[in-house]
């Protein structure tokens, strides 16, 4: 599949068929994960992947934004000592582009395989590392629930007017849009 | 459903409402009706399961927010939309139920 294919056609999906996701479609998704680009290469991600229906349920139950039937999921965190110890005090919020990076890569190459996913936000992040048994350095940053869709969702509307050239408020041809 | 797996729901729908009240302090505004409605949903679900006299009502209700929920991703009017026409089903069972 064409980048720009993938790119236009994901969608944000809900609604998952009881499929299982076998586990070489995961670590296909986990290897685009590592292969997102980071400020410094720090590399300041964790990937957790869960199949487990149980786990899976208990952290739905913390997980308001967690909708729908996941069949697996992989929880995002960010490594705050290392972000830290590599980047200061910029490091908390340098690390959160990192994993938003390292999940865009996992929805695209997602899709390219004939999946579906959703990122959640959502989620009570102590509630989840907890449920993780992760250290308290280790900051869940988001949910990327996983699946076969049921349906496609419709294509969303898009906000065309946020494009400028040159300068703030000018359109391709330089007048103001 | 028996009353264990019901207090179990039960117990699953506190988890639900707990972490909704943390994280909306920092989330989008219109997520919180969003996850009271999503909770009527679920509970709704949860009462469906039971033989009474409400049950097509939980479950016409329950059917009625799962189809149009998610519009509020794409179309806020039609969210608002959708509160407005649950609480007119609402009301028409209060009535109903009132003989009025």
């Amino acid at each position: 599949m064409e980048v720009k294919q993938a790119i236009l056609e994901r969608r944000s999906v809900r609604r998952f068929q009881e499929r299982i996701v076998k586990r070489e479609l995961l670590h296909e998704m986990l290897t685009a994960g590592i292969w997102a680009p980071s400020a410094g290469n720090i590399q300041p991600w964790v990937f957790v992947c869960v199949t487990d229906p149980a786990r899976i349920h208990n952290i739905q139950v913390v997980s308001p934004g967690m909708l729908g039937n996941p069949q697996a999921l992989i929880c995002i965190c960010s490594d705050q000592h290392r972000a830290f110890e590599k980047a200061g005090r910029g490091g908390r919020i340098l690390s959160m582009f990192d994993c938003a990076m390292a999940a865009q890569n996992i929805l695209l190459r997602a899709h390219d395989l004939g999946l579906a996913t959703c990122v959640i936000r959502s989620f009570n992040q102590a509630a989840i590392r907890a449920l993780l048994g992760a250290p308290e350095h280790i900051q869940p940053e988001l949910l990327v629930t996983i699946g076969y869709p049921v349906k496609k969702p419709a294509k969303p509307a898009r906000r065309e007017d946020v494009i400028f050239f040159e300068r703030f408020g000018n359109d391709e041809e330089g007048k103001k849009a | 459903m028996n009353k264990e797996n019901l207090y179990g729901k039960l117990f699953e729908l506190i988890g639900y409402m707990l972490t909704s009240a943390r994280g909306l302090i920092d989330e989008p505004q219109l997520y919180g009706p969003f996850r009271l409605m999503d909770g009527v949903s679920r509970l709704c679900g949860y009462l469906t399961e039971e033989s009474t006299e409400y049950g097509d009502f939980f479950d016409h209700l329950k059917n009625t927010i799962d189809e149009k929920k998610f519009v509020l991703m794409t179309d806020e009017e039609a969210f608002v939309h959708l509160l407005d026409e649950t609480v007119l089903l609402y009301t028409g069972k209060v009535k109903e139920l009132s003989g009025s």
